[in-house]
């Protein structure tokens, strides 16, 4: 009978009887091995593209012509509650659409790492808008990652802060606009302390020691830090901030430093572990509901300024529509909205004036409205090469013990 | 019970029960403060006790919206990875067959990667092939590390188990279907369960892979770490204290039902049924 | 349709059985690990990409670079698990023996606070184990911390907060191993005379080890690459080699080497499976089940 042929032929294949031999299984997985890594490098096509394949110069000028079109299916990447969901609505009804607004983006270098490979091979990532710092802006416009802005689209960008109407990465911001900044400075319990502070060298007070924490960001740590040295900051070069890296790992080896942190600072110092810390100006507004003794300085040597900053990666969809509601909210009535909201501080013109009637409070409130002087001593991020900036990440990481 | 045996009862009991307040001492901080009457947008200090977040729970829609894909994504990821990971667990257990050791030894490969790796990886995958991200994917990556997991546990029920039983159904004339249906499965039954309720709860729970592999949807682990950098909202506890009343409930409700089954199955057995089907009886109500 | 034989059909199923969830972890598990491999041997950087030129070096360099996380992972990772089947193996004993039908309820208690977050869980432990808690008070009015002392930022609060989240892993295994121990054996037992001590150590405990290897090997091996409680509740000092392997290919791109300490990282792991398996004698792993 057939069957029987075809039986036997799978008994001898499928067959194996009792266990492996050592012998046999190492023979077996030896092999297995070999073939698998010869798949791999096959599979692997041998080669990772890089980033700087399609670099561009963001000195130069450019030009470009978004034509009116359909606003629908617009979306807009950003972090999780940065915007009065209120002003997206209306937006949604002027413009007869609904766009698709997506909390995405936890940490720059995350959200970097989920899109990167499509960014290299020049695909498009399906996002409009994408809200990222300073420093990854800066690597997405160098790379040549960002569609410029058609400014005719955007007649508000007049309102923009004159402070912020360049930056070392985009002098001319044709590719960024900005969202919200903040102020990198210190946060503190004055109570703990015994007494107030000024100066960012008060972060290495003997008598705080283990009561302070860090961030791990370096560019918000270490640039501070160096500010604290009297260097400015935001034209630091690499050499400057390796000496502001080595005096932070004196102060962990001292025992000074408490831990190194990402946002999650704000436990410790409301609870009172910590006394000082390198913090962001937003997150004090809220913690002062938590712990009212709660104060934010700005350091006399100066602070850290970080923009989220809106974006359009290359090939986008809807051009158009993300210029259209870029302009929208750099009306001071909608960014007036966002800032009492958001409580970071507002890149817009007039949205100040505009609280001052309604919430004179937050309007002169230090943190989301900093005074002039204060405003002369924000720094934005150095610009740094990217093998540079490495370097420096890999150093903190020495020191924070990644 | 000799009185020595109710003592050491007693002690397992008050163990036990202290190993369970153990795992629920953080659980009872985040369900009260979800009554917690914070000013601000953290939610650290208790300021004072009120109903105000359970008024409108799901007044968040993208929170809302979170959880229900949370949820739905478990539940196809156990079904799926129980589905897939028992019938491993056979394979392996039972049979002998080409390459058994190394598969043996593949299956415990998910675990030990690092979940930045597993992710990452993954999401080079769906993107050389072009596969948009979204639900279906981060189903796809949850089932693939989850598998494992219930792989081991299915294993540790079958290892050892008495076979007897299932010969003795089929030297009664029982089909191996039926035999599976009706004997091995209610037999595994209690490893299974467990490897469902293990394979759901790191489902709901992740976050790195799902970060890499979710594209747009948001899973409710992925809004609470994106919420950390502005404040976690007192709703989300609201959320995770209902999510755990509903689960209890339903589990409760479930044990009384089975006790019900249960007496219901003993009387139809005509009463005083010999062990063998007392047992089977019992294995039934139990799984 | 073939007609096969009883024989044929038995012995094609357990590639029925494997079939579908092996295809499963292949595809979406083996091969992008296998281009993981690939990644591990290349060299560049971002700006210019990467190549492969089969530089065995990265390996060397990672193990030197980081043999201080490895160990301390694998301290961390077997302290927990030691103490989870410490606490694991009484809870799964009543669970299995005294819980009645109440079993598949306690079970579920003991999964249910995965189904809070992570970040919730986390942060209500630094709430409670906060320095000027009642917790911490309460420990330095028992003298077992100094009165400077603080039990979150330091070793004691990473392992604890390992332990703490790989404890239902333990629970699981040990439980459903316990449960179908035949409990009319160890009635044999005590009828033939041994003392409750001796039928728990000659009949509960054996039969009860494939429950302890599954359970001690879902703890240990995640806990190994674990990250997060380093990051939350410990310092410098007490950080992972899964906080290296976050930070190479997060912050700093180096993917060759984040790839390399995976790697590292599994072979290690597998490596101690083997051992394990080896001491505790089962022979679950590389022969069939009697």
């Amino acid at each position: 009978m057939p069957d029987r042929d075809v039986e036997r032929a799978l008994e001898r294949l499928l067959f194996d009887g009792d266990g492996m031999s050592r012998r046999r299984f190492l023979g077996r997985s030896g092999a297995a091995a070999l073939g698998l890594t010869a798949l791999g490098s096959a599979l692997a096509g041998c080669s990772i593209e890089g980033e700087a394949a399609h670099g561009v110069n963001a000195a130069k000028a450019v030009s470009v012509n978004h034509p009116k079109a359909s606003l629908a299916g617009l979306r807009w990447a950003n972090w999780p509650l940065y915007i009065d969901k209120k002003t997206l609505k209306s937006f949604d009804k002027l413009h007869g659409v609904k766009v698709k607004y997506v909390e995405e983006i936890n940490d720059n270098f995350e959200f970097f790492g989920k899109v990167r490979q499509q960014l290299a091979q020049g695909q498009p990532i399906g996002r409009d808008i994408v809200t990222l710092t300073d420093y990854m802006a800066a690597r997405w416009v160098r790379d040549g990652y960002c569609e410029p802005l058609d400014k005719r689209n955007i007649p508000n960008i007049r309102n923009l802060a004159s402070n912020l109407r360049t930056i070392n990465y985009d002098p001319k911001r044709d590719y960024t606009l900005p969202w919200q900044s903040g102020g990198t400075g210190i946060g503190y319990n004055p109570k703990k302390t015994g007494r107030k502070l000024e100066s960012v060298n008060d972060l290495f007070d003997p008598a705080f020691k283990g009561r302070v924490t860090m961030l791990s960001e370096p560019y918000d740590t270490a640039c501070l830090v160096l500010l604290g040295m009297g260097v400015d900051a935001s034209q630091a070069k690499i050499a400057d901030i390796l000496k502001a890296i080595e005096k932070i790992k004196k102060a962990k080896d001292d025992g000074q430093i408490r831990r190194f942190t990402g946002n999650d600072y704000t436990t410790d110092l409301a609870k009172g572990n910590v006394w000082v810390s390198v913090a962001y100006s937003g997150d004090l507004v809220q913690l002062q509901a938590d712990n009212p003794d709660l104060e934010f300085i700005y350091p006399k040597e100066g602070s850290m300024l970080f923009t989220d900053n809106m974006m359009m990666p290359k090939h986008l969809a809807h051009p158009y529509g993300a210029e259209v509601l870029m302009n929208y909210y750099y009306e001071p009535e909608v960014a007036a909205k966002v800032a009492a909201y958001v409580n970071y501080i507002t890149p817009v013109d007039g949205a100040r004036e505009i609280l001052e009637k309604t919430d004179p409070d937050l309007a002169n409130n230090p943190l989301i409205f900093p005074s002039d002087d204060v405003r002369k001593r924000l720094h934005a991020y150095p610009a740094l090469s990217p093998a540079d900036e490495r370097t420096m990440q890999s150093a903190m990481a020495d020191v924070t013990g990644a | 019970m000799s009185s020595r045996d109710r003592v050491r009862t007693a002690l397992l009991g008050l163990w036990s029960g202290l190993a369970l307040l153990y795992l629920f001492i953080p659980i009872f901080i985040v369900v009260l403060y979800s009554f917690n009457d914070n000013k601000g947008r953290f939610n650290f200090t208790w300021q004072g006790f009120t109903f105000k977040h359970w008024a409108h729970p799901f007044a968040n829609s993208d929170l809302s919206t979170a959880l229900q894909n949370s949820l739905v994504i478990a539940l196809a990821t156990t079904v799926i990875a129980v589905t897939l990971g028992t019938f491993m667990a056979l394979a392996l257990v039972r049979y002998g067959f080409r390459g058994k050791a190394v598969t043996d030894l593949f299956v415990f490969l998910p675990l030990a990667t690092p979940e930045v790796v597993l992710g990452a990886s993954l999401l080079g995958l769906f993107l050389t092939l072009h596969v948009g991200t979204g639900m279906i994917t981060i189903i796809i990556a949850h089932v693939m590390f989850t598998v494992s997991y219930v792989v081991v546990t299915v294993r540790a029920r079958l290892e050892g188990m008495d076979r007897h039983i299932e010969e003795a159904a089929m030297d009664l004339g029982a089909a191996e279907w039926t035999t599976f249906r009706k004997v091995t499965l209610p037999m595994i039954a209690p490893g299974v369960a467990s490897a469902a309720l293990l394979a759901a709860a790191i489902s709901v729970d992740d976050y790195v892979v799902t970060s890499f592999n979710a594209g747009s949807t948001q899973t409710f682990p992925l809004f609470i770490f994106g919420a950390t950098r502005q404040g976690v909202p007192a709703e989300v506890n609201v959320l995770a204290t209902l999510l755990l009343l509903v689960v209890l409930v339903l589990m409760a409700l479930n044990v009384v039902l089975q006790r019900a089954r249960a007496r219901r199955d003993v009387r139809a057995t005509g009463g005083a049924p010999d062990d063998i089907g007392l047992e089977l009886a019992e294995a039934g109500a139990r799984g | 349709m073939l007609r096969l034989s009883l024989r044929t059909r038995r012995t094609l199923l357990p590639y029925l059985f494997l079939g579908p969830g092996l295809l499963w972890l292949i595809v979406f598990y083996a091969i992008p690990l296998i281009n993981q491999g690939g990644v591990s041997l290349m060299t560049g950087n971002p700006e210019q990409g990467y190549t492969l030129q089969w530089h065995f070096a990265t390996y060397t360099d990672a193990i030197s670079d980081y043999g201080t996380q490895f160990g301390r992972s694998v301290l961390f990772a077997g302290s927990a698990t030691v103490l989870d089947l410490v606490i694991a193996f009484p809870l799964a004993y009543f669970i299995a023996y005294k819980a009645g039908r109440w079993k598949n309820f306690m079970l579920l208690l003991v999964v249910l606070p995965f189904f809070t977050s992570y970040v919730l869980r986390t942060v209500a432990w630094q709430l409670i184990l906060n320095d000027n808690g009642w917790v911490v008070h309460r420990f330095q009015d028992v003298g077992l911390i100094s009165s400077n002392g603080r039990l979150l930022a330091s070793t004691k609060a990473v392992v604890a907060g390992i332990t703490y989240n790989f404890l239902p892993f333990m629970v699981l295994p040990l439980y459903v191993s316990l449960e179908k121990i035949d409990r009319r054996l160890i009635e044999a037992a005590t009828d033939l005379y041994a003392s409750r001590a001796t039928a728990f150590r000659k009949v509960t405990l054996p039969l009860a080890l494939p429950g302890i290897f599954a359970g001690s090997l879902l703890t240990f091996i995640p806990a190994c690459g674990d990250f997060i409680n380093a990051a939350l509740l410990g310092t410098p000092k007490q950080y992972m080699i899964g906080n290296v392997i976050q930070s190479k290919f997060l912050n700093i791109l180096d993917y060759p080497t984040a790839a390399a300490l995976s790697f590292i990282l599994m072979t290690a792991i597998l490596i101690g499976i083997l051992i394990y398996a080896r001491l505790l004698g089962t022979k679950s792993l590389t022969e069939a089940a009697a």
